[in-house]
């Protein structure tokens, strides 16, 4: 082995062994030089040797042991699915969004600058969307490849029932069971998961409008101008906005609980009962002791009406925030115990553990 | 063509990648240096690449199967590997499953055949 030989044996050793644990780094370094001084002796050909051995990056990967993959088959299906739905709940605000914000930028415009605000309108939107779109899929990922990492079970596999095989040392008994399957449920005991994507969807789009653009619930007149009136009492958004999120969270986990169950029982109606009895007293507090409306809205809107003719007079006359937040509060009652008498009723009727 | 090559080949990889357990362990009954492993072994009709084989041999250390110790005494420093006990007894249940295995196949694929 000459010089040359020498130094090109080193060079790949030490692209291999720079790919490796600190602690691997010394003795895989040995093993090589064993292994190509062997391989030399009866080739002849330094060269020779170090093509059939083949690119260093590769021959390093068959000496970690560790994964080389980021989410693997356990989590793969969850990882995909849960992107799918995170991507639906950022997407639609942001389109939603930006439609809005074109719409309001272009109205009033003459059409020629109006052309120019929808393009730039419709540029800027997909740009937000796009970013938005990669640091979900970014967050999503680094988080599935923790759980990857650290081996956290997502879905919870019903407790194991104790068995006689226990007791033995029988090293190849096997984790999964047929007696973890869980009782199949009665066809309509079943929850549908579109059912719940489209609750979780709807409770996201509606909290992200909330906290990023509350100004989009108003009253728009067109005019020369838009005009546009806030429903909502925006200096006082501060307070009302934590209790409106909280009503959300209470939804959204309620939902969740259910997607995760995915079948009517005991557990998903104490759970919907609860949530909706909370759900039933913030909504309360948000509708009738919280100043939750804009108090200015009748004098703002008068002033807009000046300027936009008489598009509101009779809308104005029957405006009252009393019966806004009274009817508002009936209908939600209303759907919130038909849901909670819905899941009561098919709960004990076809949910019971068979 | 090139596709269906491509397939085969990874279908043969895949075939014999379970057989490298066992064919390493049942030569190691003697102490062996890796290089050595790989001729003798080359010489009975089972290749297998040296880059394949050597981080082959520290994972089966590691999992306690084979045993290694360094010669220092020869031209250069050599490692030499043979199997542990628990080696041993995982290699005589191997052979086992290996034979009922085979032997299953072969009817299978006489099965075939006829």
């Amino acid at each position: 082995m000459n010089q040359k030989e020498q130094e090109l044996m080193e060079r790949y050793i030490y692209q291999v062994v720079r790919r490796l644990p600190r602690d691997q780094q010394d003795e895989v370094a040995m093993e090589l030089r064993e292994l190509i001084g062997d391989m030399y002796e009866e080739r002849g050909g330094m060269e020779d040797v170090l093509r059939e051995l083949g690119d260093p990056a590769e021959f390093a990967g068959k000496y970690r042991s560790s994964a080389q993959y980021l989410i693997g088959p356990a989590y793969y299906d969850t990882y995909l699915w849960f992107l799918k739905v995170v991507l639906l709940c950022t997407a639609v605000p942001v389109v939603i969004a930006a439609v809005v914000n074109g719409v309001l930028e272009a109205d009033g415009a003459f059409p020629a600058a109006a052309a120019t605000f929808a393009i730039r309108g419709i540029t800027e939107g997909l740009l937000s969307l796009f970013s938005c779109c990669i640091s979900v899929v970014g967050g999503v990922t680094i988080l599935f490849a923790i759980l990857e990492r650290k081996q956290v079970k997502i879905e919870q596999k019903a407790r194991r029932q104790w068995q006689v095989q226990d007791l033995g040392d029988n090293f190849s008994a096997p984790h999964w069971t047929p007696r973890m399957l869980s009782p199949l449920p009665h066809p309509k005991a079943r929850i549908s998961r579109s059912d719940s994507v489209v609750g979780i969807v709807f409770i996201a789009v509606f909290c992200a409008l909330l906290i990023f653009a509350p100004h989009f619930f108003s009253v728009i007149l067109h005019g020369d101008s838009v005009q546009m009136v806030p429903v909502f009492n925006l200096e006082e958004w501060d307070r009302i906005l934590p209790l409106f999120i909280l009503t959300m969270a209470v939804g959204l986990a309620d939902e969740v609980f259910r997607l995760v169950n995915g079948r009517y029982c005991t557990r998903v109606m104490v759970c919907n009962i609860v949530c909706s009895a909370v759900q039933l007293v913030l909504s309360a507090v948000v509708l009738k002791v919280l100043p939750l409306w804009n108090p200015r809205f009748v004098q703002q809107l008068q002033q807009a009406q000046s300027l936009s003719g008489k598009h509101a007079a009779e809308f104005l006359s029957l405006w009252d925030p009393a019966w806004a937040s009274n009817i508002l509060l009936a209908i939600f009652v209303l759907v919130t115990l038909l849901e909670v008498a819905t899941t009561v009723y098919k709960t004990l009727r076809y949910g019971a553990e068979r | 063509m090139g596709e269906e090559k491509d397939l085969l080949s990874s279908l043969v990889l895949e075939l014999r990648r379970g057989t490298l357990v066992l064919s390493v362990l049942c030569q190691l009954g003697e102490e062996k240096y890796g290089y050595a492993l790989v001729q003798s072994m080359e010489e009975k009709g089972v290749s297998i690449d040296p880059n394949t084989l050597y981080p082959l041999l520290r994972r089966l250390e590691k999992q306690g199967l084979l045993e290694s110790s360094w010669e220092t005494g020869g031209s250069k420093p050599r490692k030499y590997y043979r199997r542990t006990r628990q080696g041993d007894e995982i290699l005589q249940e191997l052979k086992r499953q290996w034979r009922q295995m085979s032997a299953g196949i072969d009817t299978l694929l006489k099965e075939d055949e006829v």
